[in-house]
């Protein structure tokens, strides 16, 4: 086991596997506000882009800080806690999904879309159409801007199948904005 | 596979723009949060500490749920005929004098009275615990 992924699994102790030092002192209501005030916008629109449904965002990332404060986290790198967070709401939704078996049907809100919401409606659906795990790689990948080492260890894959899991994911969604016409024109030089 | 991604480019700027989609999550209070971690955590801890308790009384219910099965099937001919005793004819015979009601034995009432006892204060520990 890496020191890294000691780090990520119990951030308690990440200050004695990484350093040697003594570890620090547990994270304080003030710390984990900061810390919470960061990271909670765009954990929320990761679950949410995943599941498509706002409820089961505003559910998820509850749980996703109920157990990031149970792990009696300290702050000695607010990189690693921030991957931890990741890392937790990656399981969060893979279990709902798959306690629900259906993540096909909930996917978009059940209100359904307003007139206005028309095109966010049509790149929910295009979205959507990928499997979850695709979902996640895509949206880490580009909206985060996660390594593929940070990727792999939210996604509890290997690092080097990251770059080839990440071509087909993109070369399916390419595929699906084409088929239902979101594509971007193509450039001209 | 190709060393470069044709599609990174095309997908890159189709997330970008779908993760910019305007939206408005209700994020939940941090200090809120915090606290309700908190009970969860005295909570679990709470529960935690009263498992052995908990496995105890269940094993204290199988004994004497064992021990009333044993001694019912001990002595069972005994009580039969002891509660059958308790009709209107034997007891108006036994005020008029007659020998008729069958007698237990005193271990049989001893074990009786020591399971009952048992018994009760299960009960009121049950009791009292869920208080």
């Amino acid at each position: 086991m890496t020191a890294d992924a000691l780090t990520l699994g119990m951030p308690f102790v990440l200050a004695r596997a990484t350093s040697g030092r003594a570890p620090k002192k547990p994270m304080d209501e003030a710390k984990f506000e900061a810390f919470y005030r960061k990271t909670a916008r765009p954990i929320w629109s990761y679950i949410f882009r995943m599941t498509g449904n706002a409820a089961t965002a505003d559910d998820l990332l509850q749980k996703t800080f109920f157990r990031f404060l149970r792990s009696n986290p300290s702050i000695a790198d607010e990189d690693h806690l921030r991957r931890y967070v990741f890392k937790t709401a990656t399981n969060l939704v893979f279990d709902h999904f798959r306690e629900s078996k259906r993540d096909r049907e909930r996917i978009l809100d059940p209100k359904g879309p307003s007139n206005s919401d028309d095109l966010r409606h049509d790149m929910m659906r295009a979205f959507a159409e990928l499997k979850p795990q695709e979902r996640a790689l895509l949206w880490l990948a580009h909206v985060e801007g996660s390594s593929h080492e940070e990727i792999a260890d939210a996604l509890g894959v290997k690092t080097k199948s990251i770059k080839v899991m990440l071509f087909r994911a993109r070369k399916r969604l390419a595929g699906i904005l084409t088929k239902r016409g979101l594509a971007p024109e193509p450039r001209h030089a | 596979m190709p060393e470069t991604d044709p599609f990174e480019r095309e997908v890159d700027a189709w997330m970008k723009r779908f993760a910019a989609l305007e939206q408005s999550p209700r994020l939940p209070d941090p200090n809120s949060l915090w606290v309700k971690a908190k009970l969860m955590q005295s909570a679990a801890a709470a529960e935690r500490a009263s498992l052995p308790i908990t496995r105890v009384q269940v094993a204290a219910y199988l004994v004497v749920a064992s021990g009333w099965a044993a001694l019912v099937t001990w002595k069972w001919n005994a009580l039969s005929a002891w509660i059958n005793s308790f009709t209107p004819t034997h007891i108006i015979m036994g005020a008029a004098g007659e020998q008729t009601a069958h007698s237990l034995s005193l271990t049989f009432i001893m074990a009786l009275v020591v399971l009952a006892s048992v018994t009760v204060m299960l009960a009121f520990h049950t009791i009292l615990a869920e208080e």
